[in-house]
């Protein structure tokens, strides 16, 4: 018998439940991610909400006593060799305390809290007996509140990510420029992501010796927010856009936990005009990340510049729009968004983040398009990730041309936002 | 959607007919039977030929009786066998498809006094596959399916887990024996209820639904939505069958059971 993408997905989704949190694929990534979570909640919150709950509380239970959430929780069942950088190269413990989840030092992008929200509206009863929305906003306001705190390097009101691992889009060739200037570790290392993908597929030997130069670098200084420490900062567009989405999230939980929802509409509007005014270019229609240490633009065409769309009042939403319509990114021709510019001779189809589609940026890029009254091309978009996922099955990326799937199979944040587009049907 | 069934002596009504006409009222799809000792059901077969007529759907049994195929007594695991070798018949000759069974009900408990049962790990294992060739041998002669039950740990000692059912039947290597799972055990007996199901996909056959509670689905804790997930994961085409305490008025509650179970999936 043949079952429908509903059951796949779900099955996915459940043979990589580890208990409290969702692994994002077995061999690659056998530990709970942070972004990953959040995706994963927004599908978990049709299958089961109370997994969802779940998903997003064990995340936040390795929060930090600086209110970081790490972008790896590791899962203490799983061997600590099974992944690298894995808990001996953290070290969390000595920042957290003994009794801590081991966790790594870095963050990824903070679409918590709309995950948050999102999981709650799914089964709003069983969150309020189960005190889910009182537990998680406390911890969702002091991850903001770390992010906005300890990160405004630039000093203009906008998170700065240190390492290319923290965009969520390790490889983006944005990040090439900042990366060149940083030396690669001494150390030796093995990888194991090559273990389980295709070389042509990840990053290269070079770009990994330097990810792990930035890491150390951060461990070493005990993970202060230090600019001086870090030879990677930059304001990345799509940390601020969730970020921003994120507020307006948290002004809902405010409404519905009986609180003051102004401080995060103030919060959203700041972010919001700070991303429209120092990040925006009004020349080629995209926002582009800025470099802190040279203070200039990196101008490139990675998909990351058209996530501000998720922003509710974007005042460029329109001139987006028409740039996810352009040569660059064909989104209406293709219905799947490549993560970087088609035209660019930088553009790989099948390496990671240098030209693949991944669901979450469609799912994201679905979200905003809706959020901005674009329902045509939303519902290409919908229709051009079902599709994909229909025929190559639930793999991690796909090239955008040929719709070959790529990297991990049963991925999970993949499976996840393919149950949240069947259930907006 | 799941289909629902519920096991006859929760619905009112004198006769199956009546029973059914209530039970298609409130949602159901199906009624499962309760299969007496001293071959009661046998004795039943003019009032079940009679209903099969008049499109009652009875589909299984569940056996009911104060010895089973695993007892401790050879005399009694010898007529335990062959009561439901006489209800896979009975079943059988209705077009049905099944009658479960647990290894044993209300005989030993590990967890209470005394502790230790006066027989071996070996010497139950022996029982259970020879009891288990013997029934799954008849049931796939008649056509029809044996469902094994895991039970609790506090009415059996020998199968409380999917796995363990699963693999009982994997040593018979026979296809005509199935596992019955019972949410209310597994909330029990289970690292994770939804996560053995997955696992138990190949053997799973039947399944009946319960609360953590013993009462009826939407009373306790059970994850619903993931149970139900994960039947629909596995491709379980099967009844959910309702065996259980009722909690309320009782028409009530069994008339809130199949919309509830349907907003959970």
């Amino acid at each position: 018998m043949s079952l429908g993408l509903r059951e796949r997905a779900s099955r996915v989704l459940l043979d990589n439940w580890h208990g409290q949190s969702t692994i994002p694929a077995s061999g690659l990534y056998p530990h709970q991610w942070s972004w990953d979570s959040a995706f994963i909640a927004l599908g978990l919150r049709h299958l089961s909400p109370r997994r969802a709950q779940r998903e997003l509380e064990s995340l936040f239970g390795a929060q930090w006593p600086d209110g970081r959430v790490p972008h790896i929780v590791f899962d203490a069942s799983t061997p600590a060799d099974a992944y690298f950088p894995g808990p001996a190269f953290w070290q969390s413990a000595a920042v957290t305390a003994p009794g801590h989840p081991a966790t790594s030092g870095l963050i990824q992008p903070p679409v918590h809290a709309l995950a948050a929200w999102e999981t709650f509206r799914a089964a709003p009863e069983l969150a309020r007996e189960r005190g889910f929305l009182p537990r998680l906003y406390p911890r969702l306001v002091a991850w903001h509140r770390y992010l906005t705190g300890r990160r405004d390097f630039g000093g203009r009101g906008l998170v700065s990510i240190v390492h290319p691992w923290e965009s969520g889009m390790d490889n983006s060739p944005a990040w090439d420029t900042p990366l060149s200037r940083v030396a690669p570790t001494t150390s030796l290392f093995t990888r194991r992501d090559l273990q389980h993908a295709a070389a042509g597929e990840r990053p290269t030997d070079l770009d990994y010796g330097r990810y792990v130069r930035l890491a150390q670098t951060y461990r070493d200084h005990g993970y202060a927010d230090d600019l001086a420490t870090h030879a990677f900062a930059v304001e990345d567009p799509l940390t601020n856009a969730l970020l921003a989405a994120s507020e307006a999230a948290l002004a809902d939980i405010a409404v519905e936990l009986g609180l003051d929802p102004a401080p995060h509409l103030a919060e959203l509007a700041r972010v919001r005009d700070a991303l429209a005014d120092t990040l925006f270019d009004g020349g080629d229609g995209c926002f582009h990340a800025r470099d802190v240490h040279s203070g200039q633009p990196l101008r490139c065409g990675s998909v990351a510049g058209l996530i501000p769309l998720v922003v509710p009042g974007l005042p460029v939403a329109d001139a987006l729009v028409k740039t996810t319509v352009g040569p660059r990114f064909r989104l209406g021709e293709i219905g799947l968004p490549p993560s970087f510019d088609l035209t660019d001779a930088m553009f790989e189809a099948t390496r990671y983040w240098r030209g693949p589609a991944w669901f979450n940026i469609g799912w994201l890029l679905w979200r905003g398009l809706r959020l901005h009254g674009e329902h045509e091309l939303a519902a290409t978009v919908r229709a051009g990730l079902l599709s994909a996922a229909d025929d190559v099955g639930f793999r991690e990326y796909v090239d955008p041309l040929t719709r070959n799937g790529h990297g991990a199979s049963d991925f999970s944040w993949t499976a996840a936002v393919i149950l949240d587009l069947l259930a907006a049907a | 959607m799941p289909e629902f069934g519920c096991q006859e002596q929760l619905l009112p009504g004198e006769t199956l007919e009546r029973k059914w006409e209530f039970a298609q009222a409130a949602g159901y799809h199906a009624i499962e039977l309760r299969g007496r000792g001293e071959y009661a059901l046998l004795d039943r077969l003019p009032e079940l030929r009679r209903a099969a007529a008049a499109g009652v759907v009875m589909p299984t049994v569940c056996v009911e009786m104060s010895h089973f195929f695993a007892a401790f007594d050879p005399e009694l695991r010898a007529d335990a066998i062959a009561q439901l070798k006489s209800q896979l018949s009975v079943i059988a000759e209705l077009g049905g498809q099944g009658v479960m069974t647990p290894a044993s009900y209300g005989m030993f408990s590990r967890k209470l006094p005394p502790f230790e049962p006066p027989r071996s790990e070996a010497e139950d294992h022996e029982v259970l596959l020879a009891g288990l060739t013997e029934l799954g041998e008849h049931a796939r002669t008649e056509g029809v399916h044996l469902y094994l039950e895991p039970l609790n740990r506090y009415e059996d000692h020998m199968v409380n887990r999917l796995e363990q059912a699963a693999g009982l039947i994997e040593e018979t290597g026979l296809d005509s024996i199935r596992i019955a799972a019972d949410t209310y055990h597994m909330n029990i007996e289970e690292d994770d209820p939804v996560t053995a199901l997955t696992k138990a996909e190949r053997h799973l056959g039947h399944v009946h639904v319960s609360e953590s509670n013993r009462f009826q689905p939407g009373t306790g804790h059970v994850d619903w939505p993931g149970v139900l997930g994960a039947l629909a994961a596995i491709g379980y085409t099967g009844y959910l069958t309702l065996e259980c305490r009722l909690r309320g008025e009782p028409t009530t509650a069994l008339g809130a059971v199949p919309s509830f179970l349907r907003r959970a999936s």
